[in-house]
């Protein structure tokens, strides 16, 4: 696949972007700022980004309780978003639920999920209504490799398979589910626990955007085009903790180093630059991000707290 | 026009002709299609009418049959999820508690779920412990979500109907024992708002407050305390618990001063508990003694006829609690 140098730079910059909101989000919690929990994807930046540009404004998106990055990839105002975390009434769902539990309907985000597994079920739901609709959209529930240990992820497997529904699961393996390394909790590679029930699958490098958008973009249409589901596996690691004050203890610190070297938005600024961009094109997308962050920084900041309405009690 | 229909035959009236107004209403869960039409046959013929894409059977896997309504109905639908027995709603319990019921609070009301559990309860011909039970008061501290439990056909049909179009999430409560259960039912559109009780039978001299197919119930004992004691029983059916018809219970308390409960759930933290703090809390001057709670044991409820009998209120049971009550 050919990709213009105009996508190439947007899949720069929202990388840097998605980071640099994240590690915004890192100070504002060492400064007080954040109120609630919060779960960071630094490190796995090139997986929101690759899967987000493949689908189209009609799809549907189920992201993770790690979603912020799955979140601005698909187009949600970033201001809002962070003033969500940051609990201020500004925020996408007044600053009611924060980081974990956010809606967005403008960009047909049906619900972030705090429940592990609880997305797989709701995906059907959606999947299900895009059928009897005769709709041409698809469903992307976003996962992590902990939660295809839940029941929940084998009767989505079923029900995907046995109705044709239209729903791309997206397995975002960092290899650990809060302390625990995936090898410890079952024998089975993901895709191959998808392949059993006749769904087409797909891995990818999570750290290689390109890869992650043409390979995300193919299987999506096949989705698309067929109504059958799918899966994708992608590889990644994430960097912080599995909350965003969590010492990781659990992790070999050569490991740490390992993936680091690994880092999806430094191994595309090389190839970039190898490919003719200039290193002042790159400077400039920085500071660019730079600025819009510190934008939703003030935005958040100077928000209020919400107030209760009536409509928080039924 | 009013004929005769039973429950059942209501329940499906009212979702045949929600699903023929809108095609966004279907009906999904184990073999309410080409199976059985519905464990205890509710939707008989709606598949031959309505076909696949409203009527849907599913494999056996609650959690997901009911994430089907959750998901549907966040893009729009308006799903209607058929739970076997009520008591298999706990395998699907995440998704009543985590997700349907927060929807709206959660996402500061972007969307909103037209979603209808229906889940028939309470006890039948002995089926035991896991298929018996009446779980009204479980849902009952879940905010989020709205809890219908009619008793007659005209009240599943305009219950029903209300609940498909309600935009929040209602858990539908059919009593096993109501499905075969006949009464008039009015061919003309009609629909029940919710938190509107029904006076099923007018009296002067004691309030029963009855859950479900405990006011049927009621209604037998206030005949035969009439006929002993030629006392006037008022029995109310508050038809819906949540939200609930504060208003009507205290009009009929004014009048009698005396309260009870009689709920198929067990007592401890049952309905009747928190309908009696209700009662305590507005209208306790105007008691001559305490709310009384009748409820089932805190118990199984157990196959064995004679078991099953002394865990479940009945109408013996129930008119010897109000003689002892009211010391006669």
């Amino acid at each position: 696949m050919k990709l213009e140098e105009n996508k190439k730079l947007q899949f720069l910059e929202k990388m840097m972007f998605i980071r640099q909101f994240e590690y915004k989000i890192v100070e504002f919690a060492r400064t007080s700022k954040i109120y609630g929990s919060v779960h960071l994807c630094v490190g796995e930046e090139a997986c929101a980004v690759g899967t987000g540009f493949a689908f189209k404004k009609e799809d549907y998106i189920l992201p993770t309780h790690r979603g912020h990055g799955q979140a601005i990839a698909r187009g949600t105002d970033p201001k809002r978003l962070l003033a969500e975390i940051s609990a201020k009434e500004t925020g996408l769902c007044n600053g009611r639920v924060g980081s974990m539990h956010f809606f967005d309907k403008e960009n047909n985000i049906v619900g972030c999920q705090g429940i592990l597994g609880a997305q797989f079920p709701i995906a059907i739901g959606v999947g299900l209504a895009i059928n009897l609709r005769k709709e041409n959209s698809i469903a992307a529930c976003y996962f992590g490799d902990g939660t295809s240990n839940q029941g929940l992820f084998y009767e989505g497997m079923n029900f995907a398979s046995i109705w044709d529904l239209p729903i791309l699961f997206i397995c975002l393996n960092n290899l650990y589910g809060m302390g625990t390394h995936y090898k410890k909790t079952c024998k089975v590679d993901i895709y191959e626990k998808a392949k059993l029930f006749g769904i087409k699958t797909e891995t990818a490098d999570g750290n290689d955007v390109e890869e992650v958008y043409e390979k995300t973009l193919k299987l999506s249409e096949y989705i698309r085009k067929n109504k059958k589901p799918g899966l994708i596996e992608l590889y990644t690691y994430r960097w912080l903790g599995h909350s965003a004050l969590d010492s990781r203890p659990y992790r070999p610190k050569e490991e740490v180093e390992e993936w680091i070297k690994k880092d999806p938005i430094k191994r595309y600024e090389e190839k970039l630059i190898k490919e003719g961009i200039s290193v002042e094109k790159i400077s400039e997308i920085k500071a660019s991000v730079e600025k819009q962050i510190n934008e939703a920084a003030k935005f958040a900041e100077e928000s209020a707290f919400p107030e209760f309405t009536n409509d928080l009690e039924i | 026009m009013t004929r005769d229909l039973t429950y059942a035959e209501a329940l499906r009236e009212a979702m045949r002709e929600e699903m023929k107004k809108d095609k966004g209403v279907f009906l999904v869960g184990e073999d309410v299609g080409q199976g059985y039409r519905g464990c205890f046959a509710v939707s008989t013929g709606l598949y031959e009418e309505f076909g696949p894409s409203q009527i849907i059977d599913t494999p056996i896997s609650e959690n997901t049959i009911l994430g089907c309504g959750i998901g549907a109905s966040l893009v729009g639908m308006k799903p209607i999820v058929e739970m076997m027995f009520a008591d298999f709603v706990a395998v699907a319990f995440d998704g009543i508690l985590n997700q349907a019921a927060k929807v709206r609070m959660m996402s500061a009301n972007q969307y909103k779920l037209n979603l209808v559990i229906r889940l028939p309860g309470g006890s039948k011909n002995g089926t035991g412990p896991q298929h018996s039970q009446s779980l009204e008061s479980i849902f009952m501290s879940i905010p989020g979500i709205k809890i219908a439990c009619p008793v007659t056909p005209y009240d599943a049909k305009g219950l029903l109907k209300e609940a498909i179009n309600h935009e929040d999430p209602v858990i539908f409560f059919e009593h096993k024992k109501l499905y075969s259960l006949k009464g008039p039912v009015p061919e003309e559109e009609y629909r029940i708002p919710f938190g509107n009780a029904r006076i099923a039978k007018e009296g002067k001299d004691l309030t029963i407050i009855a859950i479900s197919y405990m006011v049927n119930v009621a209604l037998e004992a206030a005949a035969i305390i009439k006929e002993k004691h030629n006392l006037d029983v008022e029995v109310i059916d508050p038809r819906t618990i949540v939200p609930f018809d504060l208003e009507t219970v205290g009009k009929s308390i004014k009048k009698t001063n005396k309260a009870i409960i009689i709920e198929e759930g067990i007592k401890r933290d049952g309905v009747g508990a928190e309908i009696s703090s209700l009662i305590m809390e507005n209208f306790f001057d105007y008691l001559d003694f305490p709310v009384k709670r009748i409820a089932s044991k805190n118990s199984i409820i157990p196959m064995s006829p004679l078991l099953e009998r002394a865990v479940i209120p009945n109408k013996e049971s129930v008119v010897k609690e109000i003689e002892d009550l009211l010391i006669i």
